[in-house]
């Protein structure tokens, strides 16, 4: 296969840093559940010397080695193990610094992988305790004690919490590129105040102007200029600072490129002219950005009313899309207007809604097109913290080990009690808090962007749903929902669809 | 004729007391119960074996929100005239502080047919209509600003530091500051108490209104408004209480001066 080849539609190979190929401006890429796309909407790019495709740093990686076009500019666990195997863990997405479990780990072994290969993680390292943007140390509200450290990181005495340059790391997912304008937008909910603490909200070094925040799992990076320029020294190894043009070009870029699925294996089309406005990446680059739509006269995802009931023809192929169509259409239903209680959840039930409240999917995932929450959107819904998080069970007849790190949070005596978890949390990733410093804040994640979720799995920060039916699952449990086996498949598909 | 103004003088007399009750103040610490409808849920407590409605599930913009379980709430509100909602007697106005923990706070009522609310919410359990329910209503254009200092409350739940109310209020302070180039800012930080309607009395905690101050001041720094010179000062001494309004004297008063 040659390189070129790896950009036409229909593929999802590799694209590898340098390899010089151009970015048409729309592009598809097969996966299981059909295919995403890619749009770009300043046109076909030329690749080779942008900074974005072009292995910049130190390491041989490029923006593009994590975020892949096939998998809607995020990093699929699937791509991450073929691409283990085409390069026997040669290529520098495995690279020690953040591609293994910890550096000082042997390399070439799958073992010392094992978070990025079976969870798709790569490792974050950040300092303890944590600093303003200029560089002051902050005092934080808990102590934090390593509980179970399976890389090894956490206790290192070069990596780890007790050595010269204390630093925690946790494992997270990388967050797709694409639908800039939504994670960034500078509209409903952005004040110079948290909406949902009353804290000062992080400004854009370049302009003062209060940011969204919502661009990382834990908004440390205000901007996308902080957030490349933050990328490329971590993850790319750069020595210094990215030039202005580089900066400029991967900026610009990421402002143009659009994810969505457009088709279903089993509903054919998503962007039929006649279909729903939801889906596809034209419609994301040609709506507004910013704007709740947690009501029924913009709707978070519009259906236009579509697709709720096709009818039956003589085709089986015809009846069976149709049939797929409708649970789509369900799905949707489900998503926006199936209520259940919502309890004890960090920054939803302590923002005026009152715990427990009786809400939807929509009420937290209320942006227009993305399911994101247009004001400063950390939460914890209990992906990361216990109980809910994810274990491995212990107990004689089970061999499996866990895998994340744990860490046990105490919050100091002078700061109240984390209203629901007390003053003691036991989590795998501190989340927020290890930016802020904030005992509310632990465990707290922003959340994602709905789009390209087919292309991209596992799902949530820390990867601990393999499957979009796990993700369903996850809330299913911990809200004790109840759904029927019904509303869980036709909210899949619903989602695979976005 | 005669029989007719006994009746409309029998209704002003109803109407009197509902009055001189709607006047008296209810203030309590009980465990919040929330009940379910086929709409909204409704937030309760009970006290001296009464039931009393303190509030729906609406949205954010709502002047009263919800309460939490697993949390006690203080309740000081008033008996208002108007017919019980969810079982309840309903106070209003009513001012909720979410306490401390308290594992036993756990009532959740199911829907009951006899339950239902007789009134559309102001916003459904899902989806909205495509507005907050409670800020519908367009602001008024903001007068020119032609004062030379200009005053600013910030209220708090009981033992209550910054929250999600505040975001609004420390905008409104920080745009004011901006638009008149201030040059001082000065902040006073107040301890409250307040009356319960069993005689005792709670106080807050001895150094609130020190963190009160410190922490608006901490945060307008932090919003990058650095040129003015800040006076922050507090009040140790709990404002006495009289069981009335008395969640007014849990506040931050800044003055903003040109």
């Amino acid at each position: 296969m040659s390189l070129a080849a790896s950009a036409q539609s229909g593929s999802r190979l590799w694209w590898a840093p340098g390899q010089g190929t151009a970015l048409a401006d729309f592009t598809t890429y097969q996966n299981d559940r059909g295919a995403v796309g890619v749009l770009n909407t300043s046109g076909r790019l030329e690749t080779k010397g942008h900074p974005f495709f072009e292995p910049i740093g130190t390491n041989g990686r490029a923006c593009v080695t994590c975020h892949q076009p096939a998998d809607g500019m995020s990093l699929s666990v699937r791509t991450v193990r073929e691409r283990w195997e085409a390069t026997a863990g040669k290529d520098p997405l495995f690279a020690a610094v953040d591609g293994m479990n910890c550096p000082h780990l042997p390399p070439d072994d799958p073992r010392s992988h094992s978070l990025l290969l079976e969870r798709g993680l790569i490792r974050v390292a950040l300092p303890w305790p944590p600093r303003n943007p200029d560089g002051s140390r902050i005092d934080p509200e808990f102590t934090i004690e390593v509980v179970r450290d399976p890389s090894g990181c956490n206790t290192h005495r070069t990596y780890g919490l007790e050595s010269a340059n204390p630093m925690i790391s946790v494992f997270r997912r990388p967050r797709p590129v694409a639908n800039t304008k939504y994670t960034t937008h500078q509209n409903f909910g952005v004040s110079p105040f948290i909406a949902k603490s009353g804290l000062p909200t992080a400004t854009d070094p370049a302009t003062g102007r209060p940011t969204s925040m919502n661009l990382m799992s834990d908004a440390r990076a205000p901007t996308l200029a902080v957030q490349a320029q933050d990328a490329a020294e971590q993850h790319l190894q750069l020595k210094g600072r990215l030039t202005p043009s580089q900066l400029a070009g991967i900026v610009e870029f990421e402002g143009q490129v659009y994810v969505a699925q457009v088709s279903s294996t089993a509903a054919g089309s998503l962007i039929d002219a006649d279909g729903p406005p939801a889906f596809g990446p034209r419609q994301l680059a040609a709506g507004d950005a910013g704007v709740l739509g947690n009501n029924t006269t913009r709707y978070v995802f519009p259906m236009g009313g579509k697709w709720k009931q096709l009818p039956r023809t003589a085709s089986d192929a015809d009846n069976a899309r149709n049939a797929a169509r409708e649970s789509i259409a369900r799905g949707h239903d489900v998503f926006m207007f199936r209520t259940f209680w919502i309890r004890d959840s960090m920054h939803l039930n302590s923002v005026g809604l009152g715990n427990p409240t009786k809400r939807t999917c929509a009420t937290c995932h209320g942006m227009h097109m993305t399911g994101m929450d247009t004001v400063n959107g950390w939460m914890d819904i209990g992906t990361t913290n216990l109980p809910w998080a994810t274990e491995v069970p212990l107990n004689p007849w089970n061999e499996a080990q866990p895998q994340m790190p744990l860490f046990r949070v105490t919050c100091k005596p002078e700061v109240k009690p984390h209203p629901f978890l007390g003053r003691v949390i036991y989590t795998q990733d501190p989340g927020r808090a290890l930016i802020s410093g904030r005992c509310n804040d632990v465990g707290t994640i922003v959340m994602e962007q709905f789009r390209g979720l087919a292309a991209r799995a596992p799902y949530f920060s820390n990867g601990s749903a393999a499957t979009l039916r796990e993700l369903v699952d996850f809330y299913d449990r911990r809200y004790n929902i109840g759904y029927s086996e019904q509303e869980k498949q036709d909210l899949v598909n619903f989602l695979g669809a976005l | 004729m005669v029989a007719r103004r006994r009746l409309v003088a029998a209704a002003v007399w109803l109407v009197s007391a509902s009055v001189v009750g709607a006047q008296q103040p209810t203030n309590f610490v009980s465990c919040p119960i929330v009940r379910d409808t086929a709409s909204v849920p409704c937030w309760l407590a009970e006290y001296n074996g009464e039931l009393y409605f303190l509030t729906l599930q609406t949205d954010v913009s709502a002047p009263v929100t919800p309460p939490w379980l697993g949390h006690r709430v203080l309740v000081e509100g008033a008996v208002s005239a108007e017919p019980r909602i969810c079982g309840g007697i309903v106070l209003k106005p009513v001012h909720l502080s979410v306490l401390e923990r308290d594992a036993s706070c756990n009532t959740m009522l199911p829907a009951e047919e006899r339950y239902n609310l007789t009134f559309e919410p102001p916003r459904p359990p899902g989806p909205s209509g495509g507005r907050l329910a409670f800020a519908n209503t367009p602001s008024a254009p903001r007068p020119a600003v032609t004062a030379s200092a200009r005053e600013f409350v910030v209220s708090y739940p009981f033992d209550g530091l910054v929250g999600f109310t505040h975001a609004g209020a420390l905008t409104e302070i920080l745009q004011f500051a901006r638009t008149v180039n201030a040059r001082e800012i000065e902040i006073v930080g107040y301890r409250g108490s307040v009356r319960l309607s069993n005689g005792q009395t709670m106080v807050e905690e001895p150094a609130i209104g020190k963190k009160r101050a410190e922490q608006v001041a901490m945060l307008l720094k932090g919003a990058n408004l650095t040129e003015p010179a800040y006076q922050v000062s507090w009040r140790d001494e709990a404002a006495p209480a009289t069981g009335v309004d008395d969640y007014l004297s849990r506040r931050v008063v800044v003055t903003v001066r040109r």
